[in-house]
C-alpha cells in the first residue's frame, strides 16, 4: 500500500489519531459504491467522502423531489426534477478533492452481476426489501461488504452483511498488580498506571444473510419467542411495514398522498404482522403519525452509524455492528440486534 | 424544510418549529453537522456564535468548510453554506466570544432554546449561567472520539452544567517534572515549561531546574546544604529566576543551552542520591557527542511520524532557537511567545526538547506525531459522531418544541451496544443539586486558603475567575460597611491587587459578596483560614467546611491552555445492569425503558483527557 502523504496527514490528522495509519492506508483503497441519494444517502456519502476513501460512485435514477428539500443536503430546491445522483455530485465532491466521485443513473435491479463487482462496498438505501436481499446474496457470493438501511420519519435502521470478516480488537489492560496493596506507595501506583498496555487481537465474525433475517418465523408459542419479541427493538417491526409499502407500490409513502398513504400504512400494519406471525401490538396504532418524509436529524444518526460501519469494516479496526442498527425517534430507541445469527 | 410540509410533525410542533427562535454556541464539529439538521428540519430564525477561523485539521469533518475558506471565520462560512440549503432561512453569524458582554441577559433572552456546540468547559459553564439566568432551555453537547453525549439543562428542573463538581486538569508533582520523570507525558509537560521560561510568560510554577525541595530529599540532612548549593551557581548552574536572562546573554546559543540543560543540571540531579536508590539514574549528554551522530535519516517515513534520534533531536532543537529567538525579537521589547501546537517552530521545539530529556531519562522516544497529542491536548474527532450528536441535539429539541421537556434524556453514543443493546443510550435528567454553587436559590460555597499569603489579584484571578468561573467579578465584603475590595469597573480597585486578603481584616469565617453583572449571577463565599493546604495547593473551594478533607494532591499543570480539543466533551457512557457507586459515592438511577424488570444503575465518572478546558465527562 502507498504511504500516505504530508497533506492526508494534515487533513486527516485527527482521525488518524483515533484510529490510526493503517486504518487510513485502509480507507484509502476503498472504492464504495452508495445507491439511493435521498437524506439517507447524501448522510453516508457526506461521511465516507470525508473519511477519505478512494472512490465513491453515486447510484440513482430517480429525480429529486420535492420532500428531498428535508434531508437531501447536497440539492438545492433549484435542482428538482433532475437526477438524484448527478444533481448530488458536485457538492459531493467539494467535501474531498482527494476521492474519486462519480455518478449512475441506472436502475440497480437492471444492473447485471457484473457490474457490482468492481466495488469494495456497496451500500443500498431507497431499495426494496427483494433488491436489498438480491444485493445481499450477490455481495456474499463475491466477497463484497454489503450494508442497507433507510429512513421513514422518525424511523430507520441499517444492516450489515459482512460474511466472514477479520479484524484487530483493542483493548486497554493492566497489568497484574505487583506486591501487596497496603504496601503500595505512592510511586508504585504511578507504575501501575503506566503499565496499562494496548492489547491488540485478531477476531473474526460471522454474518448472517438479510433474507434469513426478514423471513425469520416469529410465530411459535413459546416463552423463548415471547421473549425475543418482546427484547426485539420496536423499529425492527415498524421499518418492515414501511418496507412493504415500498415494496408493493415501488415508491415511498409520500405527504403529497397523505390521507391514502396513511390508510395503506394500516392496512400493512396489519398486514405484515400477520404473516410475520407477531402481535400486533408489537407496532403502536398510531405509528404513521411519525412515519412521512425523512427526518434530517434522523439521517443523521442513521446515516452516522451506517457510515461508521462502512469505515469499521474497511479499516478492519474493531467490531462491527452485527448486524441490525434500528432507531426509533418516537420511544429513543437507538439499538443493535441480530435477528438471525 | 420538513417543518414546511404538513404531515411530517404534529401541527403544535411544526409551527413551534416554524417560530422557534435558536441560538447556536459554536460551529465547529458538532456545530456543522447542527446547523445543517436545523436548518433541513425548517428553523428558520438561527443566531451561531463562533470566535474561531477555519483550520486545514477541520476539514475530515467539518463538512460546511473547504479549503480556500481556511482562515475564515467559522461562523460567517458555515452560515454561507448552510443557506444554500435553504435561502429564506434568516441565519445571523456572530464572529465573537461567547464571553462578549453584547451576548447579555437580554441577548439570551430572545431565544426559545440555546443549543451548544462547544469546546471548552469555560464556554460551556458561561452559556449555562445565561441560560440559567434567562431561563432558557439549553441542550448541551460532546465528543470525543467514537464517544458523545447529549444532556438538557432547564433551571429549577434539571442538574445544571455546575451541578456536579468536574475533576480539575490532569497534573503532576512539581518535583515528578523537573527531577525524577518516568513517562513520555512528564517529558512533554517540562517541555512547555521550558519554551515558557525561554520565550514565554514566566510562571514560578513552571520552574524547570533540579528541585532541591523534592519531598524525598526531605529526610536527608543535606537538603539544607543541596539547597544552598543550588543557589551558590557552582554548578555552571542559573538561579531560579534567570533562565531567560541567561538565555539572552547566551544569545540563545544552542550548544550552551543544550549543555547546561542535559548536562549539567542532569549531573546536578545525579548528585542527588536518594532520588537514584531505587530508580533508573540519568544520563548526562554532551552536545558534541550525541547517539545518533553522523548517521543519515530515513527519510522514507514521514517526518511526523519517525521517531528522531537524538542527534536529529538536537539539530532541531538548535534550528529552532534561532527560529524562536527571531520570532521573539519580531515581538518587540516586553514581547512573549505563547505556545501554539500548530506553530511549527514551537512544536518542533516541545518534540525535540521532549525527546532529549526523554533519552537522559531513559524513557522511549516519541514521534512528533504522538508528542502533538500529548502537548496540544488533541481530542481525536470524526464525522460520524459529531452527525449522531448532532442529530441527538435535534431530537432532544424536538421535544422540548413539543411541550414534553420532561421526556428529555441525558444520551449517551457507545462505541459498541451496552448489555440492553443499546448504542445510544438514554438516562432521566437528575433532578437540580440543591447545594450547586451555581443554580441553587442562593448560591454559596466556602474558599479554604490562607489570607495572609492570598492576594486580592491571585483571589479575584485564581479562585473567582479561574475556578468559580466568573467573567467580571465585584466582590464586597459583608462587613456591615460594604467594603469593596474587587470591583469589574477598570481602575477601581487596582491599588488592592497585590495586598493580601488580611490586609482587608479578611480571615477565618468572613463572608464575601460577589456579583458577576455579566452573568446574573451571585455567590456568597465565607472564607476559611488555614495555614497550609496540601503540598503547593493555593485554595480550595467546598460546599460548606465539613466537606473539606485534606489530602495528597499534586500540582504543575499538564498543559497550557490547549483550546484545541477539537469538538468537545463531556460524556462516555457505559451502563451497566449492575449498580455501580459513583466517585463521588452517588447512585444513579436510570429509568428502565425497557418492559424487562431493567433496574439500570448508571455510572458516571468523570474522564480528564487532559485539556485545560477540555474535559471528558464520562456517564
Amino acid at each position: 500500500m502507498e504511504d500516505i502523504t504530508e497533506d492526508e496527514a494534515a487533513l486527516y490528522d485527527r482521525q488518524i489519531r483515533l484510529w490510526g495509519l493503517d486504518a487510513q492506508r485502509r480507507l484509502r483503497a476503498a472504492t464504495v459504491l452508495i445507491i439511493g441519494l435521498k437524506g439517507l444517502g447524501a448522510e453516508v456519502a457526506k461521511n465516507i467522502i470525508l473519511s477519505g476513501v478512494k472512490a465513491v460512485t453515486l447510484m440513482d435514477h430517480n429525480p429529486v423531489d420535492e420532500e428531498d428539500r428535508m434531508s437531501q443536503f447536497f440539492v438545492s430546491g433549484a435542482a428538482i426534477g433532475q437526477n438524484r445522483a448527478e444533481a448530488s455530485a458536485p457538492q459531493a465532491q467539494l467535501l474531498n478533492p482527494m476521492v474519486t466521485v462519480t455518478t449512475d443513473t441506472g436502475n440497480p435491479d437492471e444492473k447485471d452481476e457484473n457490474y457490482f463487482t468492481q466495488f469494495d462496498v456497496i451500500c443500498a438505501t431507497c431499495c426494496p426489501p427483494s433488491l436489498q436481499t438480491k444485493l445481499d446474496k450477490l455481495c456474499f457470493q463475491h466477497n463484497i461488504k454489503f450494508f442497507s438501511g433507510d429512513v421513514f420519519g422518525f424511523y430507520g435502521f441499517t444492516f450489515t452483511d459482512l460474511g466472514t470478516h477479520d479484524y484487530l480488537h483493542e483493548e486497554v489492560k493492566k497489568a497484574p498488580a505487583k506486591g501487596k496493596e497496603e504496601n503500595k506507595s505512592k510511586e508504585d501506583e504511578e507504575k501501575s498506571k503506566a503499565s496499562e498496555e494496548v492489547v491488540i487481537t485478531k477476531e473474526q465474525m460471522v454474518f448472517g444473510r438479510l433474507e434469513d433475517a426478514l423471513t425469520f418465523d416469529w410465530s411459535a408459542d413459546t416463552p423463548e419467542m415471547k421473549r425475543k419479541i418482546r427484547q426485539t427493538p420496536t423499529s425492527f417491526f415498524i421499518t418492515k411495514v414501511y418496507e412493504e409499502f415500498l415494496q408493493q407500490h415501488g415508491r415511498r409513502p409520500s405527504t403529497f398522498t397523505l390521507e391514502a398513504d396513511t390508510k395503506e400504512l394500516q392496512n400493512l400494519r396489519i398486514q405484515v404482522l400477520n404473516k410475520l406471525g407477531v402481535p400486533a401490538k408489537v407496532v403502536p396504532e398510531d405509528f404513521y403519525l411519525y412515519g412521512f418524509g425523512e427526518l434530517s436529524p434522523v439521517c443523521a444518526i442513521v446515516g452516522g452509524v451506517l457510515g461508521q460501519e462502512i469505515i469499521t469494516a474497511v479499516s478492519q479496526k474493531g467490531a462491527p455492528l452485527n448486524n441490525f442498527f434500528l432507531y426509533n425517534g418516537v420511544n429513543d430507541e437507538a439499538m443493535v440486534d441480530t435477528i438471525v445469527p | 424544510m420538513a417543518a414546511a410540509m404538513n404531515g411530517v410533525f404534529q401541527k403544535s410542533l411544526q409551527e413551534n418549529i416554524k417560530k422557534c427562535k435558536l441560538l447556536m454556541v459554536g460551529a465547529g464539529g458538532i456545530g456543522c453537522e447542527l446547523l445543517k439538521n436545523l436548518v433541513l428540519t425548517g428553523f428558520n430564525d438561527i443566531e451561531l456564535i463562533d470566535l474561531d477561523t477555519i483550520d486545514v485539521s477541520n476539514l475530515n469533518r467539518q463538512f460546511l468548510f473547504r479549503k480556500e475558506h481556511v482562515g475564515k471565520s467559522k461562523a460567517e462560512v458555515a452560515k454561507e453554506s448552510a443557506q444554500r440549503f435553504n435561502p429564506s432561512a434568516n441565519i445571523v453569524a456572530h464572529h465573537s466570544s461567547i464571553f462578549n458582554s453584547e451576548f447579555g441577559l437580554d441577548f439570551f433572552k430572545q431565544f426559545t432554546i440555546v443549543l451548544n456546540a462547544l469546546d471548552n468547559r469555560a464556554a460551556r459553564n458561561h452559556v449555562n449561567r445565561m441560560c440559567l439566568a434567562a431561563d432558557v432551555p439549553l441542550v448541551e453537547s460532546g465528543t470525543a472520539g467514537y464517544l458523545g453525549q447529549v444532556t438538557v439543562i432547564k433551571k429549577g428542573l434539571t442538574e445544571c452544567y455546575e451541578c456536579q463538581p468536574k475533576p480539575t486538569q490532569k497534573t503532576f508533582p512539581g518535583c515528578t517534572i523537573r527531577n525524577t520523570p518516568s513517562e513520555p507525558i512528564h517529558c512533554v509537560v517540562w517541555a512547555k515549561h521550558l519554551f515558557n521560561q525561554l520565550f514565554g510568560e514566566n510562571d514560578p510554577d513552571e520552574d524547570v531546574s533540579p528541585d532541591t525541595e523534592d519531598p524525598e530529599l526531605a529526610a536527608e540532612a543535606g537538603k539544607a546544604a543541596l539547597a544552598a548549593d543550588a543557589n551558590s551557581d557552582a554548578i555552571g548552574g542559573i538561579t531560579r529566576k534567570s533562565t531567560r536572562a541567561w538565555a539572552l546573554e547566551t544569545d540563545y546559543n544552542a550548544h550552551k543551552i543544550f549543555n547546561k540543560l542535559f548536562r549539567d543540571d542532569i549531573k546536578y540531579l545525579l548528585s542527588m542520591e536518594t532520588l537514584w536508590r531505587k530508580r533508573r539514574p540519568p544520563q548526562p549528554l554532551d552536545y558534541d557527542n550525541l547517539p545518533g551522530k553522523g548517521e543519515t535519516v530515513n527519510s522514507s517515513v514521514m517526518r511526523d511520524q519517525r521517531v528522531w534520534s537524538v542527534q536529529e533531536c538536537a539539530d532541531v532543537f538548535t534550528q529552532c532557537l534561532e527560529a524562536l529567538k527571531a520570532d521573539l525579537a519580531a515581538r518587540g521589547e516586553e514581547g512573549i511567545l505563547i505556545w501554539d501546537k500548530d506553530d511549527q517552530h514551537a512544536m518542533d521545539f516541545v518534540a525535540c526538547v521532549a525527546n532529549i530529556r526523554a533519552h537522559v531519562f531513559g524513557i522511549p522516544l516519541q514521534s512528533r506525531f504522538g508528542i502533538k497529542s500529548m502537548a496540544g491536548n488533541i481530542i481525536p474527532a470524526i464525522a460520524t459522531t459529531n452527525a449522531i450528536i448532532a442529530g441527538v441535539i435535534v431530537m432532544e429539541s424536538l421535544k422540548i418544541l413539543a411541550g414534553n421537556i420532561s421526556k428529555c434524556k441525558q444520551v449517551y453514543l457507545n462505541r459498541v451496544p451496552n448489555n440492553r443493546k443499546r448504542l445510544l443510550v438514554p438516562c432521566v435528567l437528575d433532578l437540580p443539586n440543591p447545594k450547586c454553587y451555581v443554580c441553587s436559590a442562593k448560591p454559596e460555597c466556602t474558599v479554604v486558603l490562607n489570607t495572609t499569603k492570598t492576594t486580592v489579584r491571585a483571589f479575584q484571578d485564581k479562585v473567582l475567575k479561574g475556578h468559580l468561573n466568573m467573567i467580571a467579578p465585584d466582590v464586597e465584603i459583608d462587613d456591615g460597611k460594604g467594603t469593596i475590595i474587587i470591583s469589574s469597573e477598570e481602575g477601581e480597585t487596582e491599588e488592592n491587587n497585590d495586598k493580601f486578603l488580611s490586609d482587608f481584616a479578611i480571615g477565618n469565617n468572613t463572608r464575601l459578596k460577589c456579583d458577576d453583572f455579566l452573568q446574573n449571577y451571585n455567590l456568597n463565599i465565607t472564607v476559611a483560614h488555614v495555614e497550609k493546604l496540601d503540598e503547593e495547593k493555593e485554595f480550595e473551594v467546598v460546599g460548606d467546611l465539613s466537606d473539606f478533607h485534606p489530602k495528597e494532591s499534586t500540582s504543575t499543570t499538564a498543559a497550557n491552555g490547549g483550546d484545541d480539543a477539537d469538538d468537545l466533551i463531556l460524556m462516555e457512557s457505559e451502563d451497566t445492569a449492575v449498580t455501580e457507586t459513583t466517585q463521588t459515592g452517588r447512585k444513579r438511577l436510570a429509568e428502565p425503558h425497557d418492559d424487562d424488570d431493567g433496574q439500570l444503575v448508571k455510572k458516571k465518572r468523570l474522564l480528564d483527557v487532559g485539556g485545560s478546558g477540555d474535559v471528558v465527562e464520562i456517564s
